[in-house]
């Protein structure tokens, strides 16, 4: 391989990263969201996102989004219209199953209302899966869109050596996600509500001396979490196919990516799902395509093993 | 103002707070001492709803606090400043002040609130855009107190607001309690393993002695009492 | 003791005959194979229990360990024509190196971050194994020796190889449970901490759990690769298989032999049943009964099954005794008892030293620069304000946390940066602020957790057990749940733990706190007791007016700094010690 074929192959891994990066670190900030607050590991993060995708292509189909916005936009439509949707399935979730074992009451259980919850989710993961199986059928499907075959070419540079390309129906996704990341930032930081809820997260106890409810905090944290990775599984259904399976896929991709950016910090988590982007694709430049997960997961046990308190996070500190 | 009567309550089962009745007044300056594990900081949690009782009430002005989510206890009026600060320490100074004047009282008074705070603890002011978990102890402590206050509450409840300090922080920090309870006219009630210094501050005074009330009384009467003198005072 | 594993040993066996008899009548070939998979989920659910049930820590990945069985049957029977009555036993070793080889790293995570961790394994092999184009593994068919190649006609022979590996988990399992094995991971799942501060090599116990546990999951990986034929890398590393583990000990009840076998039995013929007949209908039906059957066992038993019936039983049979209320809970207050005079012993004779320790957390100085030394026999009181570094020089003592600098001598040897099980083997125990009891377990297995580490036998260690629960004086008390006992059994219960380790010097950081008046007296006179038999104190203790009676000298610390030392008259009025802990109401008092 010439040293020019090699730039040209790194320069478009490069990008190709940082396009999926921005998307899983969509997914990250979900699931990080739910770990911020709740102190929850959410299991069936991966298989909500999946949902995600199944009702970003019936929305986009069936509801006859393409029609109303089109065969460019309607996929995006749809992806961000998984987000409501998603959000009220998890608060339902939350509030049948989930809130059983955690809130104040799980916090006394101490080490084994965390295991409990852990498990719970676990439980959860395995009937959406399957469950998906059932009602979406096993064969694999994706979103058809114009933009995710065509692309604009960068270059040539370097002379005519070098020039990559640029998938045009990626990079919409990648600007929107990394939209609704900003949004999502700005509301955790900036609204009455974003402040409650990292309160919430702080200290439980002390927050509900403020006159914070805590449970709904934790049901809003819940819902929130797996709508933005929702959104994110929307945005991906339109370049890659999928069935009920894919959350598992994933969610390792989305654990990795907010144990580097340090469990609980949002913003850590976007950068974190970026960087896992950027190690999956670069990876394929020195190993075969299988193999991408595999590096994913060296990267992702490296970093708990040296490095727990994640690339980008400082350690947490709770009083 | 604040009444419990025969309250007990307890950790999964395992019962701390036996039949415990007592009644703040308002404008009162009640103190509750006892050693450590005596129960007094599961008492405030009762009242705060963190802890179930398992007998017993709770009343507020004459309410049922039982049958109030322990999250809309606050907006009644009752501020809760717990044992060990517990600040939100992500958050910065202004917000934790915001974080408190959720209550609706806190929310109509907050212009007035964040001046009076700012008086008493002009440290506060200083370093509103400061994330709290960067405060010093003392500092995080008058903080916790004056979130409190943000919720322009009628009960401030105070758990242990020495722990921790140097003596001479916690003499400040006293004397700043004392002079709220001046001017701001509102009920206070302390809960201080420093027997002398609460029972020095309060007019009245409780002490809880594994679980019960063992003696109770003006803190006149309370420094005077041999058995206090001996087991507290060290006299 | 010996006793009731006699019993289990009975029962298991009572189980194993029937389920055999059970076996012999299964005509149908289909019924056979469930017959056969129910013990090996069984025994992969008794994996998964011996590390994540007895020592807490939760593996999602124990198909990595079941896979890698299943591929070394499988491989070495293509390969090497090794027959499966090796290769599985080989299949075993091979998933317990596997177990030591993830535990050596992993094993420095906890809670979740281990939980992830574990998951990551069996993916990542997943993947590897798919890449290395083994898709689809078919054993291949001997029709020269069948026999030597485990391969039978009669398919209930697999059903009774299955069984016997059960039978013989499950034996393994009683006879983990009841060892110093399995209570030193019961006492690391209670509460890690205390378990290596009584003695116990965590680490070590840690590492063993995992390697027996990855055997198990090996060797059932192995036997299952041979009863399906076929190996696919989904069937053996997916998620699938290390949430099966995970599931039926859970549903059945988890740290204990029958949980595991209890959640196969019931789960596994339902799932497959249901799979059979309604599978070409509803696709995934299996996942979504497994899934429904997590749920519901955390929402409405998430102890489990067997823990649920017992406790039910247990709740009746208390109910039918009605017991009189708690002998202990009526202490009343007592006069002051008078103390018998107590002459330190030995006085010059130097236990402990310590010299110019310093330990920083981040910017705050918790101990800075202390020196202090303990003669033997002493009772040595560390007073100050909350905050000046006394349970963090505690810490220091008993290796909780490795000194920035300074040295600490016990009897002249150098153990500061020791690990705390070495430094109580050394001869230095201790209690704790906040009691850390091991909860769940009885008085008397508390007690002997803290013994193993000067016993030799499981023997000595009871007997010693025994003498430090009287001394201690909760001899009534020694069969009871830790988790019923009151504040003051509970210091008590933690004196007699570190009693057992037979210390030289014994640490009690806060043992009065929030004990009643006659409470503290009681207290008070088994600490002068122990002191008087040799053993050297150091104590925490905020209570001046008890401390002033109980201790030869004081120790003040005051913002991690030596502050004053000196005899109890000294220290109550010296000025410094006044201002910075007693503080000016003490003055008054006594001026």
């Amino acid at each position: 391989m010439s040293a020019s074929q090699f730039l040209e192959n790194f320069l478009q891994a490069l990008t190709a990263g940082l396009l999926t990066g921005a998307i899983y670190g969509l997914m990250c900030v979900g699931l990080s969201v739910i770990f911020g607050v709740m102190r929850v590991i959410n299991f069936a993060h991966g298989d909500f996102m999946m949902l995600g995708m199944y009702v970003a292509y019936y929305a986009f189909g069936t509801l006859g989004l393409q029609a109303i916005f089109g065969a460019s936009a309607g996929p995006y439509a749809a992806a961000v219209l998984a987000g409501p949707v998603i959000f009220v399935a998890g608060l339902l979730v939350h509030k049948l199953l989930v809130s059983r074992v955690t809130g104040m009451r799980g916090s006394a259980l101490s080490a084994e209302g965390h295991y409990a919850q852990l498990i719970l989710t676990l439980g959860i993961a395995l009937i959406l899966q399957n469950g998906g199986l059932y009602l979406f059928g096993s064969a694999p499907v994706s979103i058809p869109t114009p933009l995710a075959s065509s692309a604009w070419e960068l270059g040539p540079l370097l002379g005519d050596a070098v020039s990559i390309f640029i998938n045009q129906g990626q990079t919409v996704a990648a600007i929107i996600a990394v939209g609704v990341v900003v949004a999502f930032v700005l509301f955790m930081g900036r609204s009455p509500l974003g402040k409650s809820l990292r309160a919430a997260a702080d200290n439980p106890e002390a927050a509900t001396y403020m006159g914070i409810d805590v449970s709904r905090a934790h049901r809003l944290a819940f819902g929130l979490g797996v709508a933005v990775t929702a959104i994110g599984g929307g945005l991906l259904a339109s370049g890659s196919s999928f069935q009920p399976y894919v959350g598992l896929e994933y969610v390792i991709v989305m654990y990795a990516g907010v144990v580097l950016g340090g469990l609980g910090s949002v913003s850590g988590a976007f950068y974190g799902g970026l960087t896992i982007g950027l190690v999956q694709q670069l990876s394929t430049l020195f190993l075969p395509n299988q193999l991408q997960n595999t590096a994913i997961f060296v990267v992702f046990l490296a970093i708990v093993l040296l490095r727990p308190q994640g690339l980008f996070g400082k350690a947490l500190r709770r009083t | 103002m604040l009444e419990l009567q025969g309250l007990s309550a307890g950790y999964g089962g395992l019962p701390v707070l036996h039949d415990i009745t007592l009644r703040v007044g308002a404008g009162d300056f009640a103190a509750i001492v006892g050693p450590n594990g005596a129960g007094k900081t599961t008492l405030f949690k009762a009242v705060s709803g963190i802890v179930q009782p398992t007998a017993g009430g709770i009343r507020f002005e004459g309410r049922d606090l039982l049958a109030i989510a322990p999250s809309s206890r606050p907006h009644l009026g009752i501020a809760h400043v717990p044992e060990g600060r517990q600040v939100f320490p992500s958050l910065t100074v202004r917000e934790n002040l915001e974080m408190g004047a959720r209550t609706p009282a806190g929310r109509a008074a907050w212009k007035d609130s964040l001046e009076k705070i700012h008086a008493w603890f002009p440290v506060l002011a200083q370093r509103a855009g400061a994330f709290a978990g960067s405060l010093s102890g003392g500092q995080q402590q008058m903080l916790a107190i004056a979130r409190g206050l943000a919720s322009a509450p009628k009960l401030l409840m105070l758990d242990e607001p020495s722990m921790g300090l140097a003596p001479a922080i916690a003499d400040e920090i006293f004397e700043r309690i004392v002079s709220i309870h001046g001017t701001a006219g509102l009920t206070i009630l302390l809960v201080e393993q420093r027997v002398a210094e609460a029972l020095h501050y309060a007019s009245r005074g409780y002490v809880l002695e594994t679980g019960r009330i063992a003696l109770e009384g003006t803190h006149e009467e309370l420094k005077s009492n041999d058995r206090i003198r001996q087991a507290y005072l060290g006299m | 003791m010996g006793h009731g594993i006699r019993r289990q040993a009975l029962f298991i066996a009572a189980f194993g005959l029937v389920y055999a008899l059970v076996v012999l009548f299964a005509h149908h070939s289909y019924y056979q194979l469930i017959l056969t998979v129910v013990p090996i989920w069984a025994v992969m659910g008794l994996a998964w229990n011996i590390l994540s049930g007895y020592s807490g820590f939760v593996s999602f990945g124990h198909a990595a360990f079941f896979g890698l069985g299943a591929y070394f049957v499988a491989l070495a029977q293509i390969h090497w024509g090794l027959s499966p009555w090796i290769g599985i036993p080989c299949a075993g070793i091979v998933g317990g190196i596997a177990g030591l080889v993830v535990g050596i790293p992993t094993f420095r995570l906890r809670g979740h971050y281990f939980a992830l961790a574990m998951l990551a394994y069996p993916l990542a092999l997943l993947y590897v194994f798919e890449w290395l184009g083994y898709q689809e593994l078919a054993l291949p068919m001997q029709r020269e020796a069948p026999l030597l190649h485990m391969q039978f006609t009669d398919h209930r022979i697999y059903a009774w190889l299955a069984l016997a590996l059960l039978v013989g988990a499950m034996l393994l399992t009683a006879w983990v449970e009841r060892s110093r094995f399995g209570m030193s991971l019961i006492a690391i799942r209670e509460d890690e901490a205390a378990a290596e501060a009584a003695g116990i090599r965590t680490v070590s116990w840690k590492l063993r759990a995992i390697t027996l546990s990855g055997a198990m999951a090996g060797v059932a990986g192995g036997l299952y690769a041979v009863v399906l034929l076929v190996v696919t890398p989904p069937a053996v590393f997916g998620m699938l298989v290390s949430a099966q583990a995970l599931i039926v000990a859970m549903f059945g009840g988890v740290g204990t032999v029958w949980g595991p076998v209890i959640g196969a039995v019931v789960l596994v013929p339902l799932s497959e049943v249901l799979h059979a007949q309604l599978g070409d209908v509803i696709p995934g039906i299996q996942g979504v009964v497994y899934g429904i059957a997590i749920v519901a066992v955390i929402l409405l038993a998430p102890e489990g099954v067997f823990w649920k019936v017992r406790d039910l039983l247990r709740k009746r049979g208390i109910k039918a005794e009605a017991s009189t209320g708690d002998p202990a809970a009526a202490v009343t207050a007592s006069p002051v008892a008078e103390f018998p005079a107590r002459k330190p012993r030995g006085k010059d004779e130097i236990v402990l030293e310590v010299a110019n320790i310093s330990k920083a957390f981040g910017g705050l100085q918790a101990v800075r620069d202390v020196g202090l030394s303990v003669r033997r026999g002493e009772i040595l009181g560390i007073i100050g304000p909350n905050g000046a570094g006394k349970t963090t020089l505690f810490n220091l003592l008993n290796g909780f946390i490795r000194p920035d600098q300074g040295r600490v001598l016990l009897e002249g040897r150098d153990v500061g940066g020791l690990a705390p099980y070495e430094i109580c083997a050394a001869g230095v125990g201790r209690t704790f602020q906040v009691v850390r009891p091991f909860r769940r377990m009885t008085v008397f297995d508390n007690v002997v957790v803290g013994a193993y580490v000067g016993a030799k036998s499981s023997q000595e260690a009871h007997d010693v057990a025994r003498a430090a629960i009287k001394r201690a004086g909760l001899g009534r008390d020694a069969l009871r749940t830790a988790g019923e006992l009151t504040n003051k059994q509970l210091r008590l219960l933690e004196i007699a733990r570190a009693l057992a380790g037979r210390p030289k010097i014994l640490l009690l950081d806060e043992t009065l706190a929030g004990l009643g008046g006659a409470e503290v007296e009681e207290v008070i006179a088994l600490v002068r007791q122990l002191a008087a038999e040799g053993i050297t104190i150091v104590i925490i203790e905020h209570t001046m007016q008890a401390m002033v009676r109980l201790v030869d000298r004081f120790v003040v610390l005051n913002e991690g700094a030596l502050l004053a030392q000196g005899q109890p008259a000294e220290i109550t009025r010296n000025e410094a010690v006044i201002d910075a802990y007693l503080g000016r109401k003490w003055r008054v008092g006594n001026a």
